[in-house]
């Protein structure tokens, strides 16, 4: 049923009003049944259409009515726009519950340079696991590149398309007679309700939790961690393609109106939820800086830092100011919060108190420490960028003795990262140092730092970016100390029992034999047998885990050890051998010893004696 | 003042100085002063006090501009906190090396956990600073309805839409327990015979029931009540002995920590949040020149807590009261009009509508301050505890 035509000029299109008036009556739901029943766009495209041109009649003559008139109108408006508020929720609901079952994933494919370098910080399960079917969504899978550097265009933002056209269509209808009627408050408020519950459960299904302050400071390390990871992907959807999609449905809905509506139904929409989001990277910035936690800070920086450039382009206007603001805030305390924990990190090198460890090998600290710093230079691109100042080594030159001392001034034109990582190897020396004094074996101390040092060293030699920072110069010196640290352990061990081999206090003036104390002699071979067993015992058990170090360490003992036992016994064995019990005295042969030898460092328990061939 | 509530253990007999707070002999307090390297100064923290104290007092004098819980008191008492953290961070800053040494080290630590757990609280604010901007929208709708600038005779359509907003309005503010029974009413009010039978179908039920538990940005789980127990928890009035052990900064530490729990408790106190309990003691010896008046603002705000028309409110701001009050008056009168208006009625009408529309000026000017002034109040304590927590770090040497 087509309406009449109505006139501009003139009196009260009776007609055309009439009409219109009874369609908006009969549709009153607070007076019939079948209305409450029914949904007008539920039913036929004409009965839509009929009552929206009814609703614009009604307009029509409200503004060209005499008084007397307006009251009657105003009520029919006001029941027009309690239905078209019911239908707008109607068709908001019903056209949000289809969406809901879209899988929604993360755009940013799993080539990226970050996603690969976190599988190294910790057990890292593969970037597919949270991904749910996405065949609508695959395409926007590959729109990023595997440069994943800072800074790009958005390009990476992608918007779905959140209801059919048609839902669309008649929302906008609606929403024009609202607004035009003067009931641009409520159109604002229903849209806002309906779709904030979308988001929210959008949230939950990408496992965005609401989570306080207090709860995350109470999870344990690893179910943050798991947590995180969550987030960081939930983040990239949410800015990405939630938030540009809600905000692209504004727009499409409220085309035409005026730009400030189509904002604050976005801002109705999502700032509640995006405030609940940042909250948690906000909660991460400010938890306690334990170690451990560093390249997870790191990450959460770098994809907030990665998604700055997107959060600019979705909240550009001016009621979402406060969410920019945080975000450049949260942003600025997870920098700071990487820059405290690295310090914490060198405060717990140099405090940790564990002792050294049984046999001389790696400390668990020093591959720890070397662990981190292999980390630190995989996350280098940001942290050159984040750590700005030079470590503070306290007391420098104090004299205080629980402090290392650095000399920055040799160390110009390095990075403040580069300067760290040094000092965290110089700590890391030091507290080695405290440790390796704690045995009781002065040669097992010297032993030990070799050996750490030694890792230290092969560690920075197999990381192009590590020794590059770290620099030859001071690799030089730490490859000296294994030296110094070898001949050091030389000293303390072979000094004395090599003392027995010497020359002086052997020969006796104006005896009758050789010239040579036979008692003296038996002496000095009892001691070095029991000196060379002795030691044979002990440090076979001892550890060089390096192999080449192994190897040069045997051999530079031989090299002072058997060409000192050979001239000695070609000297002296003949005195021996003349007298009683030979055997007892001369015990090893030179191979024997040889071949000691390369039970030395090996780690394993030998029998008490050693083999002879000797007779 | 007698010192009759206050339990020293130390042996010193605690005398009465008047204003000082710290209570101990002089020669004491100039053992004190002096005391190896940079003792601390004991004009500053009695300075500190005393500044503490002349915040409180000033809140407590409600001026008619500043009445007790009112938006603009809600300002003025964030800003003295900011006031009275600034000037504590000053006394950590200036005693560095005091604050190392043990136990100032471990009372200092606990206050910085204590600050931690407001930050929750400063968050849940922010939520109830929304939820009041909600409602004052719902009111707009009302205004909207209502004005009469253009000079339209006041009709019925005009009535009902202010109803319809004002409905929703009276379930918005509900405490959560009461919900169920008003939106039975609700369905019943809003129309001439709609039954509820049909509630299912409701779609108007269906997005309030959304309007409550999409408000809160945290889990079902979190407790206002709870949290401001945690931050009172082991808040306790120095003893004597460390006192002096800590050369009297344990003095301004439990000074912080008391003004902590109170904000965050008036705070939870005035804006609707999650779980509000009010039953937080304050337990402060009266020695301390700024007890007397914080303890009068407690009592008094206990006492609103009270009243009989403000016992089930889910906030104390004086604003949402007049929220609550000029709402209700305008339903009624709107439930109680026939068409057409009396002169007298719409003269009345009129009259509430002018006032509801003081009140939605007052709270629009004064929420984007506020919630700001609640976000800076977050940024403080976190930098502060940050810096605290880290210049801690870097005083502790291996064993």
């Amino acid at each position: 049923m087509e309406l009449p035509e109505s006139n501009s000029t003139g009196d009260d299109k009776s007609v055309g009003f009439e009409a219109a008036k009874k369609i908006i009556l009969r549709w009153d739901s607070t007076a019939s049944e079948d209305a409450k029943e029914k949904m007008i766009f539920e039913s036929d495209r004409q009965e839509a259409d009929l009552y929206l041109q009814a609703v614009d009649e009604i307009q029509r003559s409200l503004s060209n009515a005499s008084l007397s008139d307006d009251r009657s109108k105003a009520t029919t408006i006001q029941i027009a726009m309690a239905r078209l508020e019911d239908e707008f929720r109607n068709i908001l609901i019903t056209n949000t519950a289809a969406l809901e079952s879209e899988s929604l994933t993360d755009p940013t494919s799993s080539s990226s340079v970050h996603s690969h370098l976190s599988s190294r910080s910790s057990n890292f399960e593969p970037e597919e696991e949270f991904i749910l079917n996405t065949e609508k969504l695959l395409e926007l899978e590959h729109c990023e590149s595997a440069d994943s550097s800072r800074g790009r265009s958005t390009s990476s933002i992608r918007e779905m398309d959140l209801m059919p056209p048609e839902a669309i269509c008649d929302l906008h209808a609606i929403a024009m007679r609202m607004i035009s009627a003067g009931y641009l408050r409520e159109c604002v408020q229903v849209y806002g309700s309906v779709r904030k519950s979308a988001v929210d459960s959008s949230f939950r299904k990408l496992g965005i939790e609401k989570l306080s302050i207090g709860d995350i400071q109470r999870l344990a390390w690893e179910a943050l961690e798991g947590k995180i990871r969550r987030w960081i992907r939930a983040a990239r959807v949410c800015v990405r393609i939630l938030f540009p999609s809600e905000k692209r449905l504004c727009e499409q809905i409220f085309v035409g109106v005026g730009t400030s509506i189509d904002d604050d139904c976005f801002m109705e929409t999502v700032k509640g939820p995006a405030v609940q989001l940042f909250n948690f990277a906000e909660a991460i910035s400010i938890s306690r800086r334990l170690p451990e936690k560093l390249f997870k800070i790191l990450d959460v920086h770098d994809a907030l830092m990665d998604l700055q450039p997107d959060i600019e382009v979705v909240f550009d206007s001016k009621s979402s100011d406060s969410i920019r603001v945080q975000a450049a805030e949260i942003l600025s305390r997870l920098a700071e919060a990487v820059r405290g924990t690295l310090t914490e990190f060198e405060n717990a090198v140099l405090r940790e108190p564990s002792g050294p460890v049984p046999v001389g090998t790696i400390h668990p600290l020093t591959r720890y420490v070397m662990n981190y710093i292999g980390l630190i230079s995989d996350y280098k691109q940001t942290l050159i960028e984040l750590i700005m100042s030079k470590p503070s080594t306290g007391s420098r030159y104090s004299g205080d003795p629980t402090t290392p001392d650095m000399d920055f001034a040799e160390l110009e034109g390095k990075t403040p990262l580069a300067l760290h990582l040094i000092w965290i190897i110089v700590i890391l020396e030091f507290n080695l140092e405290r440790k390796s004094k704690q045995y009781r074996d002065a040669s097992l101390g010297h032993l030990f730092i070799m050996n750490n040092i030694r890792y230290i060293v092969q560690k920075i030699k197999g990381s192009p970016e590590l020794r590059e920072m770290i620099g030859d110069d001071y690799l030089r010196k730490l490859t000296g100390k294994v030296r110094h640290a070898a001949t050091n352990y030389q000293r303390a061990t072979w000094v004395t029992v090599l003392y027995c081999l010497r020359d002086e206090g052997l020969h006796v003036s104006g005896s009758f034999s050789s010239g040579v104390s036979k008692s003296a002699l038996r002496e000095r071979f009892k001691t070095f047998n029991a000196m060379f067993e002795e030691v044979h015992r002990t440090q076979a058990s001892w550890i060089v885990p390096d192999t080449q170090l192994r190897e040069e360490l045997r051999i530079s003992i031989s090299e002072k050890l058997i060409p000192a036992y050979r001239s000695f016994l070609g000297r002296f064995r003949s005195h021996i051998e003349s007298g009683r019990h030979p055997e007892n005295y001369i015990k090893y042969t030179v191979e024997d010893l040889e071949t000691a030898v390369l039970d030395f460092f090996e780690g394993c328990v030998v029998s008490q004696h050693l083999r002879r061939r000797s007779q | 003042m007698p010192a009759t509530d206050y339990q020293g253990t130390s042996s010193a007999p605690f005398s009465n100085f008047g204003r000082s707070i710290l209570s101990l002999r002089r020669d004491q307090v100039h053992a004190m002063e002096g005391a190896h390297d940079g003792g601390v100064q004991v004009d500053e923290l009695e300075a500190f006090q005393r500044q503490v104290a002349d915040l409180f007092l000033n809140l407590s004098s409600a001026s008619a501009s500043e009445e007790l819980l009112s938006l603009a008191w809600v300002r003025k008492l964030l800003d003295s906190f900011l006031c009275c953290q600034e000037a504590f961070r000053a006394i950590l800053y200036n005693n560095s090396a005091q604050v190392l040494r043990p136990p100032m080290d471990r009372l200092i630590g606990e206050f910085y956990e204590r600050s931690v757990k407001a930050l929750d609280v400063c968050n849940a604010i922010r939520d109830g600073i929304e939820q009041i901007r909600q409602w004052e929208k719902l009111l707009e709708i009302v205004l909207c309805a209502l004005d009469n600038n253009d000079q339209r005779a006041l009709g019925e359509g005009q009535f009902r839409r202010a109803k319809k907003a004002l409905i929703d309005l009276a379930i918005g503010m509900l405490d959560e327990k009461d919900s169920g029974q008003t939106l039975a009413h609700r369905n019943r009010s809003f129309g001439r015979n709609s039954n509820s039978s049909h509630a299912s179908r409701d779609h108007h039920h269906r997005s309030l029931g959304h309007f409550r538990s999409l408000s809160w940005s945290v889990s079902r789980s979190w407790s206002a009540a709870r949290q401001l127990q945690a931050i009172g928890s082991n808040l306790a009035a120095p003893r004597g002995n460390e006192i002096l052990a800590t050369n009297g900064l344990a003095a301004p530490v439990y000074t912080m920590g008391s003004v902590l729990l109170f904000v965050m408790w008036a705070m939870v106190a005035a804006i609707p949040c999650q779980d509000r309990g009010l039953q937080v003691h304050f337990n402060i010896p009266r020695q301390f020149v700024w007890a007397a008046p914080l303890l009068s603002l407690h009592d008094r705000i206990v006492e609103e807590s009270k009243k009989r028309d403000r016992k089930n409110a889910c906030g104390l701001l004086k604003e949402i009261y007049q929220m609550e009050k000029c709402s209700r008056l305008l339903s009624e009168l709107a439930d109680s009009v026939q068409f057409p208006l009396t002169e007298e009625k719409e003269a009345e009408v009129r009259q509430r509508v002018k006032e509801l529309a003081q009140v939605c000026e007052t709270i629009k000017e004064g929420l984007d301050p506020l919630e700001r002034q609640v976000r800076e109040l977050f940024h403080r304590i976190v930098r502060s505890r940050t810096e605290g927590l880290d210049s801690l770090g870097r005083g502790h040497h291996p064993e």
